[in-house]
């Protein structure tokens, strides 16, 4: 049974559709990316996914159970099986970064504060931050915070990690330490739909890659197919522009 | 420069100027207090309120930031008696400070509603907060780190405007100063004790904010 199922999934941004008919499986430790021009509507499904926008039509399926978008309450339910990564980090200022780590797994799931704060230095430590535990975001390079928000998605034990453009605010020198973090979890079996610019990164760490355009999906494949044989004009052409540079 | 510095002709009156020190202290805390909460209500109005709503307060905030104090504790004083609203001195013109604060402070408090990052509260939202923990660990958090300084500096503000108060009778530090001058004519030495007054009651609030401050919202910056 695959691990995530999206099924003929649409959403709307007030009138304006902005995901027609999105289809996609991802089996349990499968990285997929998601390709394609800017608002064709990659991260308005991993919004959607989160239940930040709610889906207009169709529906989503984990590890072979519904999710309801329906309501907050459903919707609370959902939050520990995806975890997002956003493109601007988007820590809490206010706390450092142990606190932005541990505050979810204390107050949401009200769990024991000592064992939350054990398992998120070990968490801080496996991004290669423990010597940074006690310092507040403003404190952090956008590579550090990047790596906190990561260890802060996993605090929650997802069962699928999201993430939204994770490099793309950052410096250019600071891409691959994010990078490096990515790759250790997907060694780990971690499930993740991956919302990329970094098309050498996206061939190297996906098993297969959705190219979406104008809010659907346009073409799915192994790397190999999307980047070397597309088989779509639309495709083709984008791949041709952005492997150019 | 014929004049001959005689500070030993005042310094019995320093008990009787700090009893008006601790007056200009309680009119500016009171005020602030009072102002405060206005502008919180307020700016709450102009931020989420009902258009009629925010009228009203749009029209409060714009005739009290665009009159002198001066003119607006004149009014509570000498015109609201015509409608029997009598006031005393003291009330006119700690009314009038609060009243005026609460336009000033309406306007610095709908800046921190405003600098609210949408961006954490959709974090804060995806990991599975609810509505009441997002307010309490995100936003109020959040909104009070921005406004403890523009508030801290509306304080030490308020504190200098409390000299007002000295025109309508009442003896804060200003009123007893000038009781002083009238007695014993020693201008320079009255008027520069009263100054160092002022500036120690703005300096401890100044440091004791600065503490605050950086204990709570790390605010990093410097008393002078």
């Amino acid at each position: 049974m695959p691990h995530l199922v999206i099924d003929r999934l649409s959403a709307n941004y007030g009138t304006a559709p902005v995901l027609q008919d999105v289809s996609l499986s991802v089996e349990r430790g499968e990285i997929v990316s998601i390709i394609g021009p800017s608002g064709s509507g990659k991260s308005t499904l991993l919004r959607v996914l989160t239940g930040l926008l709610k889906p207009h039509a169709g529906v989503v399926h984990v590890a072979g159970t519904q999710i309801d978008y329906g309501s907050a309450a459903a919707l609370r339910k959902v939050r520990d099986r995806f975890a997002v990564v956003f493109q601007q980090y988007n820590l809490f200022q206010n706390m450092t970064a142990l606190r932005n780590v541990t505050i979810a797994p204390t107050i949401v799931k009200k769990r024991d504060a000592g064992e939350v704060e054990r398992e998120a230095r070990a968490l801080l430590e496996k991004v290669g931050l423990s010597h940074r535990i006690e310092a507040y975001p403003d404190e952090l390079s956008g590579g550090q915070q990047q790596r906190v928000a990561i260890a802060r998605a996993l605090a929650l034990k997802p069962e699928i990690l999201l993430l939204d453009e994770v490099t793309s605010a950052l410096d250019p020198e600071l891409v691959a330490e994010v990078l490096d973090t990515i790759r250790v979890l997907a060694a780990e079996g971690m499930t993740m739909l991956i919302v990329s610019h970094e098309m050498g990164f996206v061939r190297e760490i996906s098993s297969k890659v959705v190219f979406m355009a104008d809010g659907k999906v346009v073409e799915v494949g192994p790397p190999s197919q999307i980047f070397d044989a597309p088989q779509t004009e639309r495709c083709a052409d984008f791949v041709r522009r952005i492997l150019r540079h | 420069m014929s004049y001959t510095l005689q500070y030993g002709q005042v310094t019995p009156y320093l008990g009787y100027l700090a009893g008006g020190a601790w007056l200009a202290l309680q009119l500016a805390a009171i005020a602030f207090v009072i102002g405060w909460a206005i502008g919180l209500v307020c700016a709450s109005v102009l931020e989420y309120g009902p258009r009629p709503l925010r009228w009203l307060v749009k029209a409060y905030v714009i005739f009290f930031l665009n009159t002198p104090l001066l003119v607006q504790i004149f009014f509570l004083y000498f015109a609201l008696p015509d409608w029997g609203i009598v006031l005393g001195s003291y009330q006119a013109v700690l009314l009038g400070m609060a009243i005026n604060a609460g336009a000033y402070l309406t306007e610095i408090q709908r800046a921190g509603f405003r600098s609210i990052r949408k961006a954490e509260v959709e974090a804060a939202e995806t990991l599975g907060f609810s509505r009441l923990q997002i307010i309490r660990y995100v936003v109020l958090p959040h909104i009070a780190k921005v406004l403890f300084p523009p508030l801290s500096n509306q304080y030490i503000i308020l504190t200098m405007t409390t000299s007002i108060a000295a025109i309508f009778g009442v003896e804060e530090l200003t009123g007893r100063t000038y009781n002083i001058n009238a007695q014993t004519f020693r201008s320079f030495e009255i008027f520069s004790i009263a100054a160092l007054y002022y500036i120690a009651l703005t300096l401890v609030a100044s440091a004791a904010l600065y503490a605050v401050g950086r204990y709570f919202f790390r605010i990093k910056g410097r008393v002078f």
